[in-house]
Parts: C-alpha cells; structure tokens; sequence
C-alpha cells in the first residue's frame, strides 16, 4: 500500500493504492484484496481524500486532482503536472458549499508552496509561503471557515503558526496571469508552558479555539515525555495534557470527537469534549454546576488498551478499519461502566485458574504492574480475589507476603476483596489483619469483631513470632517486657510474658494478675499493637453489640483490663492523648469500654475476678469525673472573669458607682 | 560623616569611610567623649565606634545590632557604655580586661536587653542602673552594682509621663485632652441613676466630643489647660502660647482666639487657670510666673510677674480664694506667693527629692505636697510651718507598701465637703486620704478596701485606716473631683496606642 486507505461514505467502499498506481475498492463483505476491483492510473498517487458528501478526492504526485468518479471513468486519463519538481508536504479536502476543495502545501529547496484547488471548477491557486527563517513547517492543518482556509502550521521552534487565505471565486482568465502571491503567518500559539516546552510532532484543530498538539515535552532537567495536549488558542493555554508513556508514532488522527493515536503497540483512543471557550475554563475555574451536563472541559476517557498487534504498514487503515468497533465498544462501555475492563483481565485470570502457584504469581505482578490508573483499583481487587479464590481452593496455599504486598502498597478497601480479611482470619495471619484493620475503612463490623476475638484468643508466645507492627503501642507501653534481668520488678508490677500466657491458658487468673489495676500492661506489646489495630477501626455500635456479645467472659475481661489500662495512661498525660503512630483516641478507649462493658455486663458483674477491676475502674473513672467537673467549674468562672473584662474594656465611657470605705 | 570641632583645631572625622556598601548613608545618631581623648560614636549601620579624636582614626569597631543605634551613654567610670537601637534593644558595652588581671583593656559588648518594642531614643547611666527611654521608661538595675535584693533590684517600667496631660473644668463638666499635636475638649455625660458598688450606671445624656484643636506647625504642645468655668482654654508649645475663649451656645461650641495675648518668654511649662477663672498663671522656663487677667468678652492683660525662682517653673497651684500661688522650680524649691499684694511670701522648706504634685487646700490653705519619693507633707501657707498632722505622717512613717510605689502621685484634689479629705492618684491607684482616721503601720495591710467591703459595717471599724486606695482603674492618665459626690477618671490603655503604633523597623518578611 502507498497510501492511506480510505472508505467512501456514499458507497461504504474503501479505497486503496499500491504500488503508487493501482487503485483498490472493495466492501465489507470482500474478504480478498486480490479478488476486489482494480483499475490502474496514469500517474503516482499522492492520496486519497474521502469528503463525507463530496465523495473521494484524489491527489496525484504532481500536484493534479480528480474525484474518484471522474477518475474511473477514464483511469487511464492524462494527469496534468501542476507542481515542477516541489514536494507534496500535506494535503486536505474540505467541502466548501456543495464544492470539495483540496488544499496541499509542497516544498521546494527549503521554500514552501500552497495550492488550493476545486477540482469540480478546475480552478487552481498557488501561493508562496512567506519565509520561514530557521524554523521549518513541521505538520500542517487546516479547515474553511467563512470562505477563509485557515491553515496552521507547526514549526520546529516549537510555536503553530497560522496562515489565513482567502478562497477566491475567480474567473480562469485571471488566474492565469496571477502572480503567485506571497503569505503571511502570524503566531498562534506558542508551545511553552513555565518552562517546558512541547517538541510536537502533529496538530489537530478542534474547534475555533482549540487544538491538540502530540509531542514530547521537554523540560529542563528532565527527560522528555511523550504526550497529548489541548492547547486554547483564544487564552494561550494550556488545557489537558495526558500522559504517553509508552511511546507513540508522532501521528495523531481526529475523528467524531475522538483522538486516534498508537500509543505502545496499542491504538488508543481518547474521546475529547471541548465547551465553548471562556476565561473562566481557560483559567480552570469554571464552575461544574452551572454546566451540568458537560462535566469538565475535557474528557479524558480511555475506552480501549487492548493490545492490538500493529501489523498494518499504515496506521490510519488501521484506525478507520477499527472505527466501527469502537464505537459499539464506547456504547457498551458507557452502559456497564462499573466493569469495564475485565473482559480481558477477567479473561485472564480465568486462563490462569490452574496455572502453577508460580505462574499466577507472577503473571499477577505482571498485569498489576500494567493496570492503567483508572482501572488499578479493580484490577487489583480482581486479583486479590483470584488469589483468595485459590487459597480457598487450596488450603495449603498462601501467599503471605504477596498479599502483604499489595495491602501495603495500594489503596484497597474491604468491599474490593471480601474474601481477604476472611482468608487472613483462617489462616491466622494476624500481620495482614493488622494491616487490612489500619487501612481499609468499610470493614463489616462482623469481621472487626472477628479479628478481636482472634487477637484475644492468640497466645502471647505465638504473637512473638509474629512480625506485627508496633508503632502504635511502643511509644507508651511498659518496655523490656521479657528482658529477664528485670523480671523481679516486672513480677511486681503484675506482669511478665510467661504469666500472661498463663492467664490465657488457666481460668482463673492468678491473684497478682487481678490485682493489675491498669498500672501494667496487662496484654504483650504485639497484641497491644493489634488490640489498637481493632479500636482504630470504624464501626457503628448497634452492628457490632450483638457480635460483641458472643465474646468470651474471660476475653472480654482480658480485653477490658487493656481499656482500663489505656484508660489510665491516656489520662496521665494533660492533653489526654497517647504518643505514638496509630495509637488509640481516648475517645475510642472510652467507646469501646462502654460498648464492651453494655455486651457484658451481667456476665461481668458476676465475675468473681473482674469484681476488683471493676472496682477499681469505678474509682478512677469516679475520680476522673470529680477532676473534671472542678476543671468544668474552674473554666466557667474563667470565662465569667473574661467575659467581664471584655465587657468593661468595650466601654468607653460609663458611669459606675465606686464606694471607697 | 560627623565633624566634631574640638578648639583650636578642626577634625574630621569620616564614619563613612569604610563602609563599602556605601550606597546607603550612614548616620551618626549619637556620640559621646571619654576623657581619653576617646569619641564613640553611635550610628545608623547598628555601630558603636571608637575614634582618636587627634588623629581621627578608628580604634575600635563594634556592630551590635542589624539596625540603627540611636543612643549612646557612658558610665562616670567610663568603663560601661549602653547604646539604645531602633529595634528597641539596648547593649551594654564593658571595658574589660583580655587577661583575667592583665591591664590591657578592650570593650566588649556584654549584656543585650529588650524592654521596649520601638526606638530607643535616649538612654541614661547610672552607678547602679541601665536607663532607656523610648515609647516607655526603663530602669533596668545592674545586677552586679547592686548589694541586697530589694526595691533597688527590681526593673522598673514607666509608660505614662509623670506630668498631667488632662485637665478639667470641673463647673462646666469638660475635660481637655492634652495630644501630641492637637488638643480634644469633651463634655462629659451624665446619668441621673444611682445604684451599689460596681455598678454601671445608664447613661441619660452621652459624652460629648466638642471641639478638636490642632496645633499650628510641628511643635509638640508642651502643655495646657482649662478654666473651670469652660470658657478659657489655652495651651503652649516650645515657642508660642495660645489662649482661647470657649463659647458654648446651645449644642454649637465656637473657640475665638484671644488677639494679643502678652508677650511672653516660652515655652510655657505650666498652666493654670484661677478658680474663680479670672486669671492664668502661666509658668515660664525663665523661673518667672505670669499673672494675666482675663478680661470679658475675650481678652487679657499682663497683671505681674512674680519672680524669685531660680530655675523653670514646672508646677503651679493657686489656693481657692485667690490668695496663694505655690511655684516649684526645677532646683525642687517651693516658692508661695501672696497674689493680693504680689509679694512673695515664703519658700517651703526644702527637700531633697523632687516634687511630683501639689494643691493648697480650699478651706484651710494648707499646702499639700507629694514628692517623687512617695513623701507625702502639709504645709501651712499661713503659719508658713508644716501641719501638725503633717509632723504626725513624717515621724510615724508612711507604710513601706505606699513607699515601694513606682510611679509618683501626678495629681491631688480636695473634697471641698470633707476637709479631711486629700484626694491622690498615680498611674495604678487612686486615694482618698482620710486625715481623721489613723495612719497604717507596716503591718496592717495598705490596699484594704476589697477586704473591708467583705466585712460587716460593725467589724469595718477597727480595720479603717487613713489610706483608701482604689485600684480599679489602670493605667490612670487623670483623676479629679467634679462635686462631693461625683469622680472623673480617665484611663488610657496601653493597647489602645501600642495597636497605632507603626512597626519599629520596617523589616522585609516572606510573603508580605
């Protein structure tokens, strides 16, 4: 192919060139290039312009245009050679009224040339581009508006030019004395913004004030970046710019509101929606609710990144031959977009359903690895969700530090993988729960529950091993917990790792333990860390009481000594906070015990062993609330005191009774 | 640059001349001379400098500060120098030895202070205390020059001149403000309640703001004064005195200018109307009292001249009956004179410590005066002798916490119902002197008043004593008694002028 294949919208014919003279038109039922219509030209085609109502146009190298009807009547037909030995550069049709107009600029020893013809008229107009210094036309565009071609030029010092012609209605007679007239540019738009600069490579016009500019952005410093931007020319700035990393081919096609554009080995297509122009949306500040049904300037909107394997030699057959496919793609898109992209993610995670442990593995690092922002999050819970598929499957499956990984590295909630946290709980992986209670926020308060009760009922010795974060708990909890040097004061104060093994194991807990009234931890450093994990998360009281319900006497008692305790330090310090990462609000210490003690309280009060916590708790809490309401009186009369200064420091003048005894 | 022309020869001496940053100018703000032939010089670059004054050479050269130094004050020993800068901070700058007992000897700069928040205009040096004075006073002790920890060792700030700034006319209710460079005359309102202790009373007729009078050109208005009829009103700045005749007609007030007024010596230090607002004694710098009368509609004449001070008089008080005028003078002498006979009539023993107010009595002509010390004496202009209950105060002692006040008694007032009554106020309280009752001791407690007021009537008897001190109002610019029943008090505070105030160095900050 030597040209660009075109599809005549009359006819839903397309039309392809090879070999410079053959000329192809098939229809979509055609399967065989071969087999399709085939006529042979006189001369070298240049390309082919397909006109919505003017049907196809073609240019010739030398410069002469035939419409496609025209043409096949007389393939053979002598081709007139307009242009001596210049170049064509780039070429245009446009519909002017019922009549096409192609417009295309050539080059000759650095000079450019524009040459506008009607070939329904066989008028021609050649003009001369004004000089253009060290900058050289790198990409033309243009469209007639008003009887006027406006032909826009990007330059290779960065800047589009634009070059206004008038479209002349001249008889023949003059036109052939007519000395070719010399253009004018003026400066458009300059492709810097604070200091980058764009380095483009294709320009697209909009509409009246914007185009798209496809380039690499340079900025000082820094490497440049592929990527597509809308510039608006009326306000000189910058609208949208969206990324390419990948790469492109420097072409960028415009089509019904939608950029076509190879980005990587993948046609990518980017619907565009550009409101009228004002200076409130050049400067960003444009209201959405005045404007309710455009939601922004422009919408980026990534409709397709499957990988469609480039084999065409021109791209544009490609995005015109795909067209009709996008379209039905967008349709759908817009119609389930809570799931868009899993078609081939899903596809893939299906294929992978009985691949090796190893296999999934890495396949999922891959496409996570891949996943475009948009879709990142639900990418990612579908493969947490694959991963918990197969733990379920195969109990001895569990990839620890790869679902670690991924808790701890993005943003996941509870409702993207409603397995995980179950999963975690089965296996008691109590590091992941830490990590999924401090970072998900829309865990079901069953599952809270279920983690406190697992949390309580581990034993100390098995927490040590774990690798849980202490952040929380290290900034305030009684350090050098098991150092056996100082065991005899750990053994005073109530408290040592062995002992409270004990009180896990035994029933009844021994008398130096009960005897802890909040002075010592009463629970080991890792399971403080996971008891704060619980507290911190969100919960809403009436769901979580009746879970709360079923916990064990003895846990709720265990768990209520570690409030009281928190209770205690927290209200050591004057501002009532703990130190610390992540540590408890001495507002939920204080919801939990009450929310702790309403599930349990009958069963509490019944409790010869928590009979003396509860004492003691009573006599604090008594003692906290005496200190406060003194607080409460000492503020008031504070106030009182401020409230009459400020009253006799606003007057400036009074009279007020003085009695001197 | 500075030149300094010590006789016979000229030196001169260029401060700027090493500057090389000399695109701004330097100037010297202050300079001082030691009696080793030394200058120091304070300048706008924030250094102080030490010149030969023969050879004109730099010996030294401190920066110690980014901004301005603006004042300078050496020690009599020459050993201490204290510079006063535009940021409000004060240095001390010490002659010391380099070797611990060597005899060469360098000046170092020691202690940085920061008391004020704006220029340090001036600073003083005592033998024991550091001076600075800008938009307050500061008596910052030196801590090593003091013996004992005591009165002596405290730092002392005063915001307010010790000088009245407000007068009134106590027929016509009026108060005159005394500004900077303008002058404000207020009838003050009225209200026709009563009611307890501390109450605040609605008000049947507002203050009333009745005429701004601007001084003439960039004078400071020295001072001035009302008549207490409210139909006089005059005022001094360093150069000229101005008299003015007040009419009130109906709500409208016109000020009428009083054509050829006396030629007198100014400035004028001190003015004060005569009860009876027929005459203005006017105190000269010269040490000479001006007596003019005041003559209907609007005009006066020069009466007498009464001499015999030595130096500028700075406070006047004529007795009610028109007999008596006591003049201080700046050698603190007390000078009473007969204004029947324009004669002299005796000057009041003197008293090392200068006087702060002063007021004869209107009943009994005693002559009341308080001292900066906190002295309070009596003395009878008639029998030309301190009062037998004035002997009484000085040999039994005032209380140590009356003694221990920093700021001095600026006016004093009488009851004209009560004669045992003096009336006094300073910047933080006000008093009512009871003469009948019993004067303090050091071990009743002076400011007692909070505490009788808690007392039953019958138990307040034994606890009363003959200081009534009321500290309500503070800082207190003025105080006086308009009728027996009725106190003017006018307070200033400190936040309401320290708001207005412009920042002291005008200081580049981010983001501003």
């Amino acid at each position: 192919l030597t040209c660009p294949v075109v599809c005549n919208f009359e006819t839903h014919e397309y039309i392809a060139v090879h070999d410079d003279k053959v000329l192809r038109i098939w229809k979509n039922e055609d399967i065989n290039l071969d087999k399709a219509f085939k006529a042979t030209l006189s001369a070298d085609v240049y390309r082919i312009h397909s006109l919505p109502n003017g049907g196809p146009v073609v240019l010739f190298k030398g410069g002469g245009v035939r419409t496609l009807d025209v043409l096949l009547e007389a393939p053979q037909q002598e081709i007139e050679n307009v242009i001596s030995d210049e170049v064509i550069r780039w070429s245009g049709a446009f519909m002017e009224g019922q009549q096409p107009v192609l417009i295309f600029t050539t080059e000759k020893d650095g000079d450019f040339f524009v040459y506008i013809q009607k070939p329904k008229l066989s008028s021609l107009h050649k003009y001369k581009l004004e000089q253009w210094e060290s900058s050289k036309p790198l990409c033309f565009t243009a469209h007639i508006t008003n009887q006027t071609v406006t032909l826009l030029c990007l330059c290779s010092n960065d800047s589009v030019y634009q070059v206004l012609i008038p479209l002349q209605q001249d008889t023949e007679e003059e036109e052939a004395e007519k000395e070719e007239e010399i253009l004018s540019r003026s400066l458009l738009l300059n492709l810097s913004v604070s200091g980058s600069v764009l380095k483009g490579t294709s320009l697209v016009v909009l509409d009246k004030d914007h185009v798209a500019v496809l380039g690499s952005l340079a900025a000082p410093g820094k490497e440049p970046r592929e990527c597509l931007t809308i510039w608006n020319t009326k306000f000189q700035t910058l609208q949208t710019s969206k990324e390419l990393p990948l790469g492109t081919t420097g072409q960028l096609w415009c089509y019904e509101e939608k950029f076509f554009l190879t980005h990587g080995k993948v046609l990518t297509v980017i619907m565009y929606k550009c409101e009228t122009s004002s200076l409130a949306a050049a400067v960003g500040k444009l209201k959405d609710s005045q404007t309710p049904d455009v939601s922004s300037f422009v919408n980026w909107n990534t409709l397709e990144d499957e990988k469609l394997v480039v084999s065409f030699q021109s791209q544009e057959s490609v995005a015109l031959k795909s067209e009709p496919r996008m379209n039905l793609r967008s349709r759908r898109s817009s119609a389930a977009k809570v799931q868009p992209e899993n078609v081939s993610v899903g596809q893939l995670l299906l294929n992978l359903k009985d691949a090796s442990t190893y296999v999934l593995e890495s396949e999922l690092r891959q496409l996570m690895a891949k996943a475009p922002t948009p879709d990142l999050q639900a990418t990612i819970g579908c493969v947490v969700t694959a991963l918990t598929d197969r733990c379920k499957t195969n109990p001895k499956y569990y990839p620890k530090n790869f679902l670690l990984q991924i808790v701890e590295t993005r943003d996941l909630s509870y409702s993207l993988c409603p397995d995980l946290m179950a999963v975690a709980l089965e296996k008691k992986d109590v590091q992941l729960l830490q990590i999924c209670l401090q970072r998900f926020p829309d865990i079901p308060e069953e599952i809270t529950y279920a983690c406190l009760e697992a949390f309580l009922s581990i034993s100390e010795a098995h927490l040590q091993s774990e690798d849980v974060n202490l952040d929380s708990v290290i900034c305030y909890i009684d350090v050098e917990f098991d150092n056996k040097e100082v065991k005899t004061e750990i053994v005073e104060n109530g408290f040592n790792a062995e002992m409270d093994q004990d009180m896990c194991d035994t029933k009844i807990p021994k008398k130096t333990q009960s005897r802890s009234d909040g002075e010592s931890c009463p629970v080991g450093p890792q399971k403080a860390a996971l008891l704060n994990a619980v507290l911190h998360s969100a919960y809403t009281e009436t769901f979580l009481l009746p879970h709360l319900k079923n916990l064990p006497a003895q846990q709720a008692i265990l768990f209520l000594r570690y409030l009281y305790y928190l209770y205690v330090k927290c209200s050591e310090k004057v501002n009532t906070t703990l130190p610390g990462i992540r540590s408890p609000t001495i507002n939920q210490i204080m919801d939990w015990m009450c929310l702790l003690l309403d599930a349990h309280f009958t069963v509490i009060v019944m409790l010869p062993e928590a009979k003396e916590l509860l004492a003691s708790l009573h006599k604090f809490v008594r003692a906290q609330v005496r200190f406060y309401s003194e607080l409460n009186k000492i503020e008031g009369s504070l106030q009182e005191l401020q409230r009459l200064n400020h009253l006799r420091d606003s007057q400036t003048y009074s009279i007020e009774v003085l009695e001197i005894i | 640059s500075t030149t300094w022309h010590p006789p016979p020869e000229v030196t001169r001496i260029m401060v700027n001349h090493r500057v090389e940053k000399a695109k701004r100018e330097c100037v010297v703000w202050a300079i001082a001379l030691l009696s080793s032939g030394t200058v120091v010089s304070a300048d706008s670059f924030g250094r102080v400098q030490f010149w030969d004054w023969q050879q004109g050479t730099l010996a030294e050269s401190h920066t110690v500060s980014s901004s301005a130094a603006l004042s300078l004050a050496v020690s009599e020993k020459e050993d201490s120098i204290v510079v006063g800068t535009s940021t409000g901070a004060t240095y001390q700058l010490q002659l010391l030895p380099v070797k611990l007992g060597g005899l060469e000897k360098r000046w170092v700069r020691t202690k940085p202070f920061q008391y004020h928040s704006h220029d340090v205009r001036a600073v003083a040096h005592s033998p024991s205390a550091l001076i600075s004075g800008g938009t307050t006073l500061v008596i910052r002790p030196l801590m090593e020059k003091v013996q004992k920890k005591g009165y002596d060792a405290v730092l002392r700030k005063f915001t307010f001149p010790h000088r009245r700034l407000v007068s009134c006319a106590r027929k016509a209710r009026l108060l005159l403000f005394q500004f900077s460079q303008h002058l404000e005359l207020w009838r003050l309102g009225s209200t026709e309640e009563t009611g307890k202790d501390g109450e605040v009373l609605p008000l049947c007729r507002m203050p009333e703001h009745l005429v701004q009078l601007k001084s003439k050109g960039p004078e400071h208005i020295y001072c001035s004064c009302v008549s207490p009829c409210g139909t006089w009103l005059g005022y001094s700045t360093a150069s000229r005195f101005h008299l003015y005749r007040v009419r009130c007609d109906g709500d409208g007030v016109s000020l009428r200018k009083v054509p050829k007024v006396p030629k007198l010596l100014p400035p004028a230090y001190q003015l004060q109307f005569s009860a009876d607002s027929d005459s203005l004694f006017v105190a000269s710098a010269r040490g000479s009292v001006h007596v003019l009368q005041l003559l209907e509609p609007g005009g006066c004449k020069l009466l007498h001249i009464a001499c015999g001070c030595s130096e500028a008089v700075y406070l006047l008080a004529p007795s009610a009956d028109g007999h008596w005028l006591a003049a201080v003078s700046g050698d603190w002498a007390i000078h009473v004179y007969n204004l029947k006979c324009f004669k002299h009539h005796c000057v009041v023993p003197t008293y090392n410590c200068a006087v702060s107010a002063l007021a004869i009595h209107p009943s009994t002509n005693n002559l009341v005066i308080a001292y900066s010390d906190q002295q309070l004496v009596e003395f009878s202009i008639p029998e030309k002798q301190y009062t037998g209950w004035s002997r009484a105060l000085q040999s039994r002692g005032l209380h140590r916490a009356w003694l221990e006040r920093d700021s001095p008694i600026t006016h004093i007032t009488f009851n004209p119902k009560n004669p045992a009554h003096i009336l006094l106020h300073d910047t933080y309280l006000l008093c009512v002197l009871d003469k009948s009752l019993p004067l303090p001791d050091d071990s009743t407690l002076l400011m007692n008043q909070s505490t009788l007021k808690q007392l039953p009537e019958t138990a307040r008897k034994r606890q009363l004593h003959a200081f009534k001190i009321c500290k309500k109002f503070q800082p207190l610019l003025f105080m006086d008694l308009l009728d027996e029943n009725c106190l003017v008090v006018v307070e200033r505070p400190i936040m309401d002028f320290k708001t207005q105030l412009p920042m002291p160095v005008q200081q580049k900050k981010f983001g501003t």
